[in-house]
């Protein structure tokens, strides 16, 4: 399955994140020069020009920018490769693995992976661009209502309930009151999500992630070059990461059930074989998972293998994916609290979990964590990657 | 040779608003009964596929028939949603018939189904074609705060005419021609428009209906006193009644139109009186059908087979089936809303008439595929299947436009925009196999309607208006008319 593999051949040296919210005042550049220069001075890389050697910039919208100039001309770091990377909502962590490859390959030394999205431009309603993309006339449902169908088949089968769903916003919430960085910094009652004005049936508007905007911005080198910046002795080891695409049309795949994504299962499957994980309940110490909407995160913790299929409702009302929890998940707030500026947030969880595991997290930090994981999904369940992330331990 | 009706049905569009609700908006007099409206969705073309589908026995219990035996689609209309691009051509692709076919816009007046019946008739005859399927649908738009309000319902009706299997004959007809100033529309007028109408009333619709039978017993040579039914084109039962009485038709023949229930209906209107008077046909029963528009047209049809007449009724849903299950508007604003008096676009989404006219397979034709290899039915056709990844090894397959759905989601969220009402998008598992994604329409109060594992049958409608040309597509709709209820009836 995986080959060679970048297994502890990559090492993370510094991380930016802008605040991510309505940032009427911000444009894509001010964003992606804030999150950079942050990860630089994170790094102590002082002659960019010198030190970086290439640059990835993952934007889902032509609105954000086009191009890998969106990244050099923002940050004026011209003549190297720069590379604009798209998919889907995963579009950050893609441009985070390819800079990845990039050092296992020996081709870059020190490597600068980004992500930006400027929604707020666009109006508030929903997703913009879904009158432009896709076929002309075969149905093309909301993002809230791709998941939404989803929620509805496993309230069939699971017997999950609106307040199923409504517990992992109001577990969010109260993580992303205390990260500085988070669009929403404010906790909910069950009542307020329950009582919320439907997006698309079962989804309410707590039950959905908020259009923000956003950059974040991660330095990689190899392990022995590491040792030259600032986090020589607490740089962060890339243990692996996946990429698993599936069909943008689940809704003509018969097979398909809508309560697991395939996607997620098997970009988990390969993130584990390459890191080496077997439990990952037990062995994972905690996970930014893509809780796009509230369904989402259910799914995504059954499908990443922290709990049974069809018992995710359970665990969270038990308590085991709190920020003190077994297993904490998106102790950040997640994307409930930051919104999801498409192509920043990959690059944001891989901020969030390294902060983690260097015991330096922004918000609520988890208690002497050893691995993390990120997961990023995008499309209808289409895209997903997983980013397995541990500590250097000598 | 005997040639004449093999098969027959209609639609109505699922909302019925009471005249009196006009009464209300209006201050107007109260009068009875109701008109039929259409959604936002449908237009001429799109009920017109309903009546062919129904005509053709989609909603037959034995299937449908295979449409590759079809030789011409004849389309009347007053309401043609293009005026230069013909619509027939659009039909005949959503009925999936086949290309080598005549296909025939007839429009701008009333009795156009009428000529589409002669003209289908004469192509029969001359031996140019087996079976052809004629079929007149309108949607007449009156002005607000008129009268005209309490006219136009909207519908459709569909003859499947042949030599083959005839079950009404087309012994002769008659068709006249008159530059009478009946209701006219202009190409830059919004509305239908008429003069002072006791004029046209005498010199236009009773004259010319009068003349053209008149002529037609001469030909035929036929006692209009035996005439059993009497199927006219009549705004007033009265004006029909006295009509036959001026041709010494007796008055008990004369079948009532359906104008109180559900308005008229254009071109639909005479073949939906006719439909309505074969419901108690005999054998041997001779009918006198007459339209009216700028001139009149005079049938003399005979029934040849009473069985096989009762056989035909339980192949279609048909007038009964669709009125039996139409649902009344709350009040006056819906209709406007729904006629697109009001206009309420819901959103433009960009388009490519060159990806539709490439995909016109799966998309008006509704073909699937089948994977030779693991034997994978599915929906759309593309080049590898979608389970197994076998490369260019498929047939394609006519999928059932009949399923349950398997998921859904009510989603208040259209290109961009909020909207209160919510549009379900509904995952649905296929009869025979083949699963697909598609938004649901006909539907109130969704919220408490749509179900996971109800039963639910396509329906092709009017989607958005992009690249400035209409794009149509299928929606669902919960099972219309349930087959129960047809045999009650």
């Amino acid at each position: 399955m995986v080959k060679k593999g970048i297994k502890d051949r990559v090492a993370i040296i510094g991380v930016g994140c802008t605040k991510f919210g309505e940032n009427w005042e911000l444009n894509a550049e001010d964003l992606l020069i804030d999150a950079v220069y942050e990860a630089y001075k994170d790094a102590g890389i002082k002659d960019p020009q010198q030190e970086i050697d290439a640059g990835w910039v993952g934007i889902q919208y032509y609105f954000t920018g086009l191009a890998g100039c969106t990244l050099a001309d923002a940050i004026k770091l011209y003549g190297k490769p720069m590379t604009r990377v798209e998919n889907f909502c995963a579009s950050g962590t893609d441009s985070f693995r390819n800079a990845c490859l990039a050092v296992a390959s020996g081709v870059c030394e020190i490597a600068l992976a980004t992500g930006v999205e400027k929604l707020m431009d666009e109006g508030g309603a929903g997703l913009p661009g879904f009158r432009e993309f896709g076929h002309p006339t075969l149905p093309l449902p909301s993002a809230p209502a791709m998941f939404s169908m989803a929620a509805t088949r496993c309230m069939h089968e699971f017997g999950w309930t609106k307040e199923d769903l409504a517990l992992v916003a109001v577990k969010n919430h109260q993580n992303g009151v205390h990260h500085p960085k988070a669009h929403f910094r404010k906790a909910v009652d069950l009542k307020s999500v329950l009582n919320a004005p439907m997006i698309a049936d079962p989804l309410g508007r707590f039950d959905c992630c908020a259009m923000s905007d956003g950059a974040a911005a991660v330095i990689i080198t190899t392990p022995e070059i590491a040792q030259s910046y600032n986090h020589a002795n607490d740089f962060i080891l890339v243990k692996s990461n996946a990429l698993a695409v599936e069909t943008m049309a689940p809704w003509y795949k018969p097979s398909f059930g809508f309560t697991s994504f395939t996607s997620t299962v098997k970009a988990a499957k390969m993130a584990y074989h390459e890191a080496g994980i077997t439990n990952p309940r037990k062995e994972i110490s905690l996970a930014e998972v893509h809780d796009c909407f509230t369904i989402t995160e259910l799914i995504n913790v059954q499908d990443l293998g922290f709990c049974a299929m069809g018992k995710a409702a359970e665990e969270l009302r038990a308590g085991t994916f709190n920020a003190d929890g077994e297993l904490p998940v998106n102790p950040s707030g997640g994307l409930k609290c930051f919104g999801h500026p498409i192509g920043a947030t990959g690059c944001r969880m891989i901020y969030e979990v390294t902060k983690q595991l260097q015991g330096r997290a922004d918000g609520i930090q988890v208690k002497d964590p050893k691995i993390g994981l990120t997961h990023n999904l995008g499309g209808a369940y289409t895209v997903a990657s997983v980013t397995i992330l541990g500590k250097n331990e000598k | 040779m005997i040639i004449g009706i093999e098969r027959y049905g209609a639609y109505l569009p699922k909302y019925l608003l009471e005249r009196k609700l006009i009464a209300e908006a209006w201050d107007f007099p109260v009068i009875p009964g109701g008109i039929s409206v259409r959604n936002y969705d449908e237009d001429s073309i799109t009920m017109a596929v309903e009546a062919g589908l129904d005509c053709l026995g989609e909603y037959d219990p034995n299937g449908i028939i295979n449409t590759s035996s079809i030789d011409g689609l004849y389309f009347a209309t007053t309401t043609p949603p293009y005026t230069e691009k013909q619509c027939a051509p659009i039909i005949a692709n959503a009925l999936d018939l086949r290309s080598d076919i005549i296909c025939l816009d007839i429009t701008n007046s009333t009795k156009s189904m009428s000529l589409a019946l002669a003209r289908a008739y004469e192509t029969i005859k001359a031996g140019k074609a087996n079976k052809i399927l004629i079929i007149g649908s309108d949607s007449q738009k009156p002005m607000p705060e008129s009268m005209y309000e309490y006219q136009y319902g909207d519908g459709a009706a569909a003859l499947l005419i042949g030599k083959d299997e005839v079950v009404v004959s087309i012994e002769d007809y008659v068709s006249t021609s008159d530059n009478v100033i009946g209701p006219w529309k202009r190409a830059e007028d919004k509305f239908i428009r008429s003069f002072e109408g006791k004029h046209e009333n005498i010199y236009g619709y009773s004259r010319n209906i009068i003349a053209a039978f008149k002529l037609l017993f001469e030909k035929t040579k036929i006692d209009p006193k035996s005439i059993a039914k009497a199927a006219i084109y009549a705004l007033d039962p009265r004006n029909a009644e006295a009509l036959a009485k001026k041709l010494g038709i007796n008055s008990r023949a004369v079948e009532n139109t359906p104008f109180l229930e559900f308005g008229n209906t254009g071109n639909a209107f005479a073949f939906m009186t006719l439909m309505l008077a074969l419901k108690r046909g005999k054998t041997g029963d001779l009918i006198a059908f007459g339209s009216y528009g700028d001139g009149a047209d005079a049938f003399l049809l005979k029934i040849l087979d009473k069985q096989k007449l009762r056989e035909l009724r339980r192949k279609c849903r048909g007038i009964i089936g669709y009125k039996n299950s139409m649902v009344m508007l709350k009040n006056y604003g819906a209709y406007l809303s729904k006629k697109k008096i009001i206009e309420t676009e819901r959103f433009i989404r960009k388009s490519s008439p060159v990806r539709n006219w490439r995909d016109e397979k799966f998309l008006y034709r509704m073909y699937g595929m089948k994977c030779n290899k693991c034997g994978t039915i599915q929906y759309p056709i593309w080049r590898a299947c979608i389970e197994c990844g076998e490369k260019d090894n498929k047939t394609d397959i006519k999928l059932k436009k009949r399923g349950k759905i398997f998921t859904f989601t009510l989603d208040h969220l259209e290109g961009g925009n909020y909207y209160d009402t919510p549009v379900p998008r509904c995952v649905i598992d296929l009869e025979g196999g083949g699963r697909i994604l598609l938004n649901m329409t006909d539907i109130e109060n969704p919220q408490e309607n749509v179900k996971i594992g109800m039963d639910v049958e396509m329906t092709f409608r009017f989607i958005h208006s992009g690249a400035n040309y209409n794009n149509y597509y299928w929606k669902c709709r919960p099972i219309r008319v349930l087959r129960k209820e047809e045999e009650e009836e």
